[in-house]
């Protein structure tokens, strides 16, 4: 059976090539994903993103995005704020409703320290999981001012500014990452490795 | 907090110079094998300034840049002649994952801080700040250390940050190419001026230069330079300094 990992691109996310490049790194096979009808050429998928909660949320509904991701059973990977989308509900540039996979919400990050959180950072795996199996206390890449707030799908905590946060979530085949793998060096590349593997629940 | 250690190459297409008191320039290398040898010694991050198309006005050369971000997994941050939200954007497309900015936003509109800040998110704006040392202030510079704008350094810091830039990258005038130690003063106003990450650059010219900039500013990162182009010391061996006088880096 073929592996095709596809890339959800919509609106501006930038970081679709640095996602490519690193997953055809980890021996993965890619497919950009440009219109809905794509999903039905791959596998598993990943959702990047950059931006802001609101506008991610706009331009996946403009794109025709919403119902396919809504309906999908393939396991899916949230990079950033692809993992915040997942949630409920998010509050930046005001109240907006995410795709709900997860029960939680999206806030700004309230540390005693520089925001936006930058830097490479130790994740905490408080559930062993397939995807970050092997990297259970690996240093990743972080770059983002808010946080996903979630007290039941935790699979990973980060601790900054005398303040802990959720790095990593999973509920079913759903995984999400608050940091940026396809920047994290080799530790990067072997959850990409772990994703490429992942047989699915 | 884990202080990030860039790499950061002065680039006048196609290579990659050693800037001297932000004059007079010495080739040094190809900026994509360059990058992928600080990747590859453990850089956090590498920062590419292109030195020359703003005083040119020219357009930015993409080439090197798309070709220097291939090898990289790690961030990369692109600066240099941007003039436009249409710029960012190209940089993004090249594969930069933050894009920096002083001249245009300084001469022209302060404005185009917050608009690229809506688009991408703070976290891909940077604001390159140009230091210049007159009595007990800082005045901001432009077009690589050459045009003074009148605008106070902590004031501009201040105002870059409710525009909605994601970090601040700071080079000081006097100090750059110098390699005699960073402007202490001037990192530490600012980085206890701002709630952004700022990182420091001029004047790494020993790791002692390094450490001493980290304790007495607590900056987030600190670009380094020709202290590495000259292969007198590696990322690895700034970081392996930096762990034994109890300073946080990455791996």
């Amino acid at each position: 059976m073929s592996n095709i990992i596809g890339i959800v691109n919509y609106g501006i996310a930038g970081n679709v090539h640095s996602i490519k490049k690193a997953i055809e790194k980890a021996g993965g096979e890619t497919l950009v994903i440009n219109v809905p009808e794509e999903f039905n050429m791959v596998s598993k998928i990943v959702l990047p993103g950059v931006g802001s909660f609101k506008d991610a949320m706009e331009e996946l509904e403009n794109d025709g995005f919403i119902d396919v991701l809504k309906e999908n059973k393939k396991p899916i990977l949230g990079i950033c704020l692809g993992m915040q989308i997942l949630s409920t509900i998010g509050f930046e540039y005001g109240k907006t409703k995410g795709l709900g996979f997860i029960q939680a919400e999206v806030r700004p990050m309230l540390v005693d320290a520089k925001v936006p959180h930058v830097g490479f950072n130790t994740i905490n795996v408080v559930n062993t999981n397939e995807i970050l199996n092997g990297l259970e206390n690996d240093e990743f890449y972080f770059m983002h001012s808010y946080e996903v707030i979630n007290y039941t799908n935790i699979v990973s905590l980060t601790e900054y500014g005398q303040h802990t946060f959720v790095s990593a979530i999973k509920i079913n085949n759903i995984f999400g990452v608050q940091f940026h793998p396809e920047k994290s060096r080799e530790a990067g590349i072997k959850l990409f490795k772990n994703f490429i593997n992942y047989k699915g629940e | 907090m884990k202080t990030r250690i860039i790499a950061k190459l002065d680039v006048k297409p196609p290579y990659v110079v050693k800037p001297v008191h932000f004059e007079g320039l010495r080739k040094i290398g190809k900026p994509s094998e360059m990058a992928k040898k600080y990747y590859e010694q453990g850089a956090d991050e590498v920062m590419y300034i292109d030195i020359v198309s703003s005083l040119y006005q020219r357009e930015m050369i993409t080439e090197d840049i798309e070709k220097t971000a291939r090898e990289l997994f790690v961030p990369f941050g692109v600066g240099g002649a941007v003039r436009s939200v249409e710029d960012f954007s190209k940089l993004f497309h090249k594969g930069a994952d933050k894009v920096a900015i002083n001249t245009y936003a300084v001469q022209e509109d302060k404005q185009i801080i917050r608009q690229a800040a809506e688009i991408f998110g703070n976290q891909a704006v940077v604001v390159n700040i140009e230091a210049k040392k007159w009595d007990n202030n800082w005045e901001c510079y432009t077009d690589c250390g050459r045009i003074q704008s009148g605008l106070d350094v902590i004031v501009w810091a201040k105002e870059v940050e409710s525009l909605g830039a994601g970090e601040i990258l700071l080079q000081s005038v006097d100090k750059d190419g110098r390699n005699r130690g960073f402007d202490l003063e001037l990192c530490r106003k600012v980085v206890e001026s701002v709630n952004i990450p700022v990182v420091v650059a001029s004047g790494a010219g020993s790791l002692e230069d390094i450490k001493e900039v980290i304790e007495y500013a607590r900056p987030s990162g600190v670009a380094i330079a020709s202290l590495l182009h000259y292969d007198k010391t590696t990322i690895n061996d700034i970081k392996i300094y930096l762990r034994k006088h109890n300073i946080k880096v990455s791996r």
